[in-house]
């Protein structure tokens, strides 16, 4: 029944890491920058919800207000900085630099605005238990988490795969030369992918600091899961960085099962530095 | 030699102007934002309630005393640059502690620079011999969970688990348990870490129960309320036992806490003096502030000893001085037989958000 336990624990983490590997891996994939600020974006709409919340404004409206805050800073970010970093022909390296220092100045400005101190969420029902099979106890709003993520992941394999704007996004990440000269227009994609990957990170942004509560480097650590999920998956491929993530997440935790917990997250990234010599294309690499 | 003729002239020189001055300055390294800042506000305000009550009525011996205060978030690295900033550019000579990693790392700078540093706050066993400059006002974790061990002992609590964070604080209360509650007849099932300021407890606390344990010793020092609130959701029905960092507002009122058992420090403020911080702070005397009351009224004693006798305020003639006073007599009867403080223990439960002291006993 532990096993079970920690089986259901680990799909809401790792389906909340989940899509921070899916949005990392589609601006990633997209634009080519190694967009760590997006950790900021993740922690900003945590923030944003909490903020409206505890105002006394409904969940869901906190919910869909950070949402779209956090598409609208994602895209200033690409737009007012990626973008003109790259008009100037900046390296990848450079902009890697203004993307850490973007994430240093929100942590910090988050950190000035509501302190460093672990802030809660004040929402009853998202603590009450939902009892599942035997002895399964999982909370309503760790429910939501994977119900959440495995929706807003499907929804992102719908649009990249059936909508024009998805077709345009992966014809730009697939060459993004032949994009420009068949007026494509790869710099306008770029800010729709990065506010689109920014308001889908928001999700489980909120929705795990109602469960855990809210710190401002909250971000950090699930981006770094994230980065080693999208690139063990196979680098432009969504479902590999879904899937792994949530592997990342099981291993984390059903490793309790055998190992003290102290050696759980080194164990787990040893079996990814050994798989990644045997595939260092990643799982999914083929699939994409 | 000319060297040291110099520095001890100006050291002298230093001294005096502090004895002489009309402003007394101490400093405070406290965790004022981070994980641990609501610890260190309670703290922060019990220095300077008692300081403002002393400077109110004239200071110590017309002398005024002024606080300078500093952050620390509980780093170690930290504490380090506040202490330096403290010692070296402002010369202070004494200064408040918190927490027992940066308590530990300022401990030997303290030691070479000869400033006494007072915890009232932090519990780590090696605080009590990491340097003669640093005293504690309050028991070591090791004191408090001996008396918890026996307590549990005599409930007949005797299958344990552990439950601690994962850097000096936690470490050393993991230690003690391991010690202490099998001299008592008890037996630790397992043990799992957490880092501080984790708030995912659900995986560790899943293998704890696993063990089914009769209670889970708890040493964590942050985000206990997460604890709490995950132990309820997990349906966990053993007894949860820990020490005064169990001393937390939100915890004690969250109904997820409900049956959680601890040790106390026994320091009780007088109504009308938690009236009357309550009326300047407007929040409750807590047991963090009642500490730093405490400890500044342990200082302030030793000063006025200091000044009465003619002597300089340094840190090496505070030291002196608060073990040739030894017994001293503020919200709570306190006695320094070593650098760590002897005094009364409660053992309290939380039960209906209010902590509920259920026997008394003695760190002796």
């Amino acid at each position: 029944m532990l096993a079970l336990q920690l089986l259901f624990n680990g799909l809401a983490t790792g389906c909340a890491l989940g899509v921070v590997a899916v949005t990392f891996s589609l601006v990633y994939s997209t634009t080519k920058l190694f967009h760590v600020a997006h950790a900021g974006v993740y922690t900003l709409g945590g923030y944003l919800a909490w903020s409206l919340s505890i105002h006394g404004a409904p969940f869901v409206v906190a919910f869909l207000v950070a949402i779209v805050v956090c598409a609208g800073v994602g895209a200033l970010i690409q737009a007012l900085l990626y973008a003109r970093l790259e008009h100037r022909h900046a390296t990848h390296l450079v902009i890697l630099i203004a993307s850490l220092g973007t994430l240093a100045v929100m942590q910090n400005i988050i950190a000035a605005v509501y302190s460093p101190n672990i802030l809660q969420f004040s929402l009853p029902w998202a603590s009450t238990v939902v009892a599942g099979g035997g002895s399964i106890r999982l909370t309503v709003i760790q429910v939501l988490i994977v119900v959440a993520s495995v929706a807003a992941y499907g929804g992102l394999m719908w649009f990249a795969h059936r909508t024009i704007l998805g077709k345009q996004m992966r014809a730009v990440a697939s060459n993004p030369f032949l994009a420009e000269i068949t007026r494509l227009r790869p710099r306008r994609v770029h800010v729709y992918v990065m506010a689109i990957a920014s308001a889908v990170v928001s999700v489980p942004g909120v929705l795990v600091p109602v469960d855990l509560g809210l710190q401002p480097y909250n971000g950090v650590t699930p981006l770094l899961t994230a980065t080693i999920a999208m690139i063990a998956g196979g680098v432009g491929s969504i479902t590999g960085a879904f899937v792994l993530a949530i592997a990342i997440a099981e291993l984390q935790n059903l490793s309790l099962l055998i190992i003290p917990g102290e050696w759980s997250i080194g164990i787990t990234f040893f079996i990814f530095l050994v798989f990644m010599l045997f595939r260092p294309t990643g799982l999914f690499a083929a699939a994409r | 030699m000319r060297h040291i003729g110099l520095t001890a002239i100006l050291a002298s020189m230093l001294a005096v102007s502090v004895a002489r001055a009309d402003t007394i300055r101490i400093g405070a390294i406290l965790p004022l934002t981070g994980p641990g800042a609501l610890i260190g506000t309670q703290q922060m305000r019990g220095i300077q309630f008692a300081i403002d009550q002393a400077n109110a009525k004239g200071g110590v011996r017309g002398n005024k005393i002024e606080v300078v205060f500093e952050d620390n978030q509980a780093k170690p690295d930290q504490s380090i640059l506040s202490f330096n900033k403290l010692t070296d550019l402002q010369h202070l000579q004494v200064i408040f502690t918190a927490y027992s990693g940066p308590s530990l790392a300022m401990a030997p700078l303290a030691t070479r620079k000869k400033v006494l540093l007072v915890n009232a706050g932090a519990q780590a066993d090696k605080l009590a011999t990491a340097s003669p400059y640093l005293i504690n006002t309050l028991p070591t974790i090791g004191d408090e969970i001996a008396v918890i061990s026996k307590y549990l002992a005599g409930e007949g609590k005797k299958k344990a688990v552990i439950l601690y964070e994962n850097d000096a604080a936690g470490i050393s209360g993991r230690d003690d348990y391991v010690d202490a509650f099998p001299k008592v007849g008890g037996t630790i099932a397992a043990q799992e870490p957490t880092q501080f300021g984790q708030t995912d407890f659900r995986p560790a606390l899943l293998k704890l129960a696993d063990a089914k344990p009769e209670v889970m010793l708890v040493s964590i020092t942050a985000a206990l309320d997460n604890m709490a609130q995950q132990y309820k959701q997990l349906g966990l029905t053993f007894t949860v036992a820990g020490t005064t960092f169990f001393q937390d507002p939100d915890v004690i009122k969250d109904p997820a806490a409900e049956g959680f058992v601890h040790t106390q420090i026994r320091i009780e403020a007088p109504p009308e003096l938690a009236a009357e911080f309550k009326a300047k702070f407007g929040v409750e005397m807590e047991f963090f502030v009642r500490q730093y009351y405490n400890a500044s009224q342990i200082l302030m004693t030793a000063m006025d000893k200091l000044l009465a006798d003619g002597k300089p305020i340094t840190g090496e003639n505070m030291h002196d001085v608060i073990f040739q006073i030894r017994k001293f007599q503020g919200l709570i009867p306190l006695e320094f037989k070593t650098n760590t403080a002897t005094v009364p223990l409660d053992i309290n439960m939380m039960h209906d958000g209010r902590d509920e002291t259920i026997k008394k006993m003695n760190t002796d």
